[in-house]
């Protein structure tokens, strides 16, 4: 037994050796993501970790500053309106696809018309839905034609990943994919790795990094240690408790705001005064401590985020305010009600966690609320159900476009997939905003919207959540507000 | 013999059908996976569009007859989540959960076999209790977390092993202790309980009376007669580990098998995957059980297959 013991451990440091041995050099990363993408067609699916990796392989037209600010990227400038329905986009010349083909207005055009495609039927259509057509003017131009005139475009354009015409044919494209961005592909080892490396060829700034392997850990707990053990330089979404223990970590505001949706329409949440209450009967600061770690910023009362286009700095987040809360319930004759509050668990970063934190406060304002956690498949039926709303409805709203349209349409909006609302004028303004070309007048109408929202206390806005990533001591990297994970922006010392 | 194959035979496709018509029914009872599959903002027309395009928008039992034809050409369509076939899928990750199965359970045997008979050889004796409460603590011990403790002590700690992964022979290390030592802890329990009674009948004495060798008498001839419930066991491990309990170890080592598939399909209820996945569960659980009849026959030849 002794010997067998003996002999095992030597085996396992023997093989320790072997797998050691293929330690890292200074310029190669490795990445661990939380899923394996689905596929490398960078347009068809709506995918986690498809996108950490095909956005280093693909350019799109636009890009975003790591801050947010919106750029040109493969056009040579900003698109332009040549008419309320038509946006012209002129492109940067001399680019080449990772096999040599050349990238013009006829690769932008057919990447265009590919995603729209309805048998094509790309899950990334929401991003897209507003382009009717696009057409080539000359090598270098073309217009797109939106259904309506289309404020967001360039927002939309900063998702249009730009595929070669002919390569993207190919039966196999789905797993050897060719761009113009920074990295080519090298292998995709399922259920193991992927494999890029620096495009030599690469017509912009030259990324310091060689090498990137993509592995793919579900388990938080063993992404953590993969990153402690040294072998991944970069983990996603580490848990707030977890900052103290990793070599570095890098924390950023980000797209995520959990929110709770109340029923202006029936029920005891009918009456502005119980919203307001509501809002301020939640210490949202305690809440970003107590459940965050402090990652994680109170909410200014409206569901965007300060690089987000439509953000209202004027307007500040209900302070918390147990005594005012305890006075508007009294007005409203509302002492003691019960008030359903509809949530999940496990979909969010603690999301069961703010629930039960949220109706807590709520008990002490006198309010007595009903916690529902539900899997998560029924739990969207109560939150897409338009018949009958729950009092309460919690969701962790994120918005890739960094504009205003897309979370306001959806539960701002009467009639919005999950709004609990009908007020008219707020939907007024979010319809005008929608097709308001002019920037300004644009910007006006958000602040408005937000303002009546805000007012009328349609949600009880709680956080804006920070992207947490853990790092190796090597790797130098601030993190993006919009939470891609752009190599050519990391360096190692 | 080719009579009790034709019935076991028949027996385990009435399983296989009834497992899956119920998967069948289920899923689409409980989940929808357009809801689940498209963003959250997404519009009510653009999710109309996509339950049309899978098809999940006609009559049921439409859909089951699509179905039926879909088993009888052993096809289930492409997964909702991946895009690629369902069975392709299963066949790419059934192979690393059989590695894992293999090597973790042969292992548990390897060690529990020999520790159970010494442990039975002096019941109360020193080796005994340490056998009876490294085996209590081993079925107590949560399987998650002694992977997670293998990982902070050989792979944090240590650094002799990777944390997770399948790429090379270490890597399959660690999830094998993980998958052993529970199934090691049952079976040295049995093994042992089953020796002492072996070791207590007329034969084994009258054996040694006759002076026949020790090895022989406890190898060969007790350890033959105890191997019945010796072998149900190990059949019920792998029966288990295949079916997807080795969801847990593959979870934790990030191990790309047939468990941790089925936890990310049902996630993202992608319910063809799911159909593909327990319809190979099923059928697997019927082979095995056919293999362990015979190897019943072939421990104890008086067996009657019937």
């Amino acid at each position: 037994m002794k010997k067998f013991g003996r002999l095992l451990l030597m085996a396992m440091f023997m093989l320790a050796l072997v797998s050691t041995s293929s330690f890292a050099g200074n310029e190669s990363i490795t990445i661990a993501l939380g899923s394996e993408p689905t596929t490398l067609d960078p347009q068809l699916r709506e995918d986690g970790g498809e996108r950490a990796v095909n956005d280093n392989i693909y350019d799109t037209i636009l890009t975003r500053t790591p801050k947010g600010e919106l750029i040109p990227l493969l056009a040579a400038a900003m698109p332009t309106l040549v008419n309320p329905t038509t946006w012209e986009v002129k492109l940067r010349s001399g680019i080449k696809f990772h096999n040599g083909e050349t990238m013009n207005a006829d690769a932008v055009v057919y990447s265009i018309k590919r995603v729209i495609d309805p048998d094509y039927n790309s899950e990334q259509i929401s991003f897209f839905s507003t382009i009717k057509d696009a057409s080539k003017v000359d090598e270098l131009t073309l217009n797109i034609l939106t259904k309506g005139s289309d404020p967001i475009l360039p927002s939309r354009l900063y998702w249009m990943k730009v595929v070669s015409p002919n390569h993207s044919k190919d039966p196999k494209f789905f797993e050897k994919p060719i761009g113009t961005g920074p990295y080519q592909m090298v292998n995709w080892k399922r259920g193991q790795s992927i494999e890029l490396k620096r495009n030599e060829n690469y017509w912009g700034t030259a990324p310091q990094i060689k090498t990137v392997n993509y592995r793919f850990i579900e388990e938080p707990g063993t992404r953590l240690a993969g990153l402690m053990a040294g072998e991944s330089d970069l983990i996603t979404n580490l848990l707030p408790e977890f900052t103290k223990q990793v070599p570095k970590s890098v924390h950023i505001l980000g797209l995520e705001h959990p929110i709770i949706i109340l029923n202006a329409d029936s029920g005891v949440t009918k009456d502005v005064r119980v919203r307001q209450a509501l809002n301020y009967a939640v210490d949202k600061e305690a809440l970003a401590k107590g459940l965050f770690e402090g990652f994680a910023q109170v909410a200014q009362g409206q569901l965007l985020s300060p690089s987000f286009f439509g953000y209202n700095d004027q307007v500040k987040a209900y302070p918390y305010d147990l005594a005012k809360a305890k006075k508007l319930i009294k007005e409203a004759g509302a002492e003691g009600a019960t008030v359903e509050l509809v949530g999940t668990s496990g979909r969010w970063l603690k999301d069961r966690d703010i629930v039960e934190a949220v109706a807590a406060y709520w008990k002490k304002a006198g309010i007595n609320a009903k916690v529902r956690i539900f899997e998560f498949s029924e739990y969207l039926n109560r939150l897409f159900d338009r018949k009958t709303r729950a009092d309460g409805i919690f969701v962790t709203s994120s918005n890739e476009l960094l504009d205003a349209d897309k979370s306001f349409s959806a539960y701002y909006k009467a009639g919005g997939i999950g709004s609990s609302n009908t007020d008219e004028k707020l939907a007024g303004l979010i319809d005008q905003a929608r097709s308001e070309i002019d920037v300004e007048k644009r910007t006006d109408l958000y602040h408005q919207a937000v303002k009546q929202a805000h007012d009328q206390a349609y949600f009880v806005w709680l956080l804006n959540i920070e992207d947490v990533y853990g790092l190796s001591k090597r790797l130098d990297w601030a993190g993006r507000v919009d939470a891609r994970l752009l190599v050519q922006e990391m360096k190692v010392r | 013999m080719g009579r009790f194959i034709l019935r076991r035979l028949i027996h385990g496709l009435i399983v296989i059908m009834g497992v899956t018509i119920i998967v069948f029914v289920v899923t689409r009872m409980v989940g929808d996976p357009v809801k689940v599959m498209l963003p959250l903002e997404s519009t009510l027309e653009q999710r109309a569009a996509f339950e049309k395009k899978l098809g999940f928008d006609r009559p049921i039992y439409i859909q089951f007859v699509d179905f039926m034809g879909d088993i009888a050409r052993l096809d289930f369509g492409d997964s909702l989540w991946q895009h690629r076939p369902a069975m392709e899928i299963v066949f790419e990750k059934l192979p690393m959960t059989i590695l894992l199965t293999v090597v973790g359970i042969g292992l548990a045997c390897i060690i529990a076999i020999p520790m159970g008979i010494i442990a039975a050889l002096r019941p109360g004796g020193i080796v005994d209790r340490i056998t009876v409460f490294g085996s209590l603590l081993g079925l107590s011990v949560p399987q998650f977390w002694l992977g997670l403790l293998f990982i902070v002590l050989l792979a944090v700690q240590f650094r002799i092993l990777p944390t997770s992964g399948s790429a090379t022979p270490s890597h399959l290390i660690m999830p094998a202790l993980t998958m052993a030592l529970p199934t090691l802890a049952r079976l040295v329990m049995l093994v042992r309980s089953s020796m002492i009674d072996e070791l207590n009948q007329q034969y084994v004495k009258t054996s040694f009376a006759k002076g026949l060798p020790f090895i022989r008498v406890v190898g060969v001839h007790a350890l033959r007669n105890a191997g019945l419930p010796v072998m149900t066991l190990v059949g019920w491990e792998v029966i288990r580990a295949l079916a997807g309990y080795s969801v847990i170890v593959e979870t934790v080592f990030a191990w790309p098998g047939i468990g941790l598939t089925a936890i990310q399909a049902i996630e993202r209820e992608d319910l063809i995957l799911v159909q593909a996945i327990v319809f190979t569960a099923a059928i697997s659980v019927v082979l095995i059980n056919i293999a362990m009849d015979f190897i019943y026959k072939l421990i104890d030849p008086r067996l009657k297959l019937t």
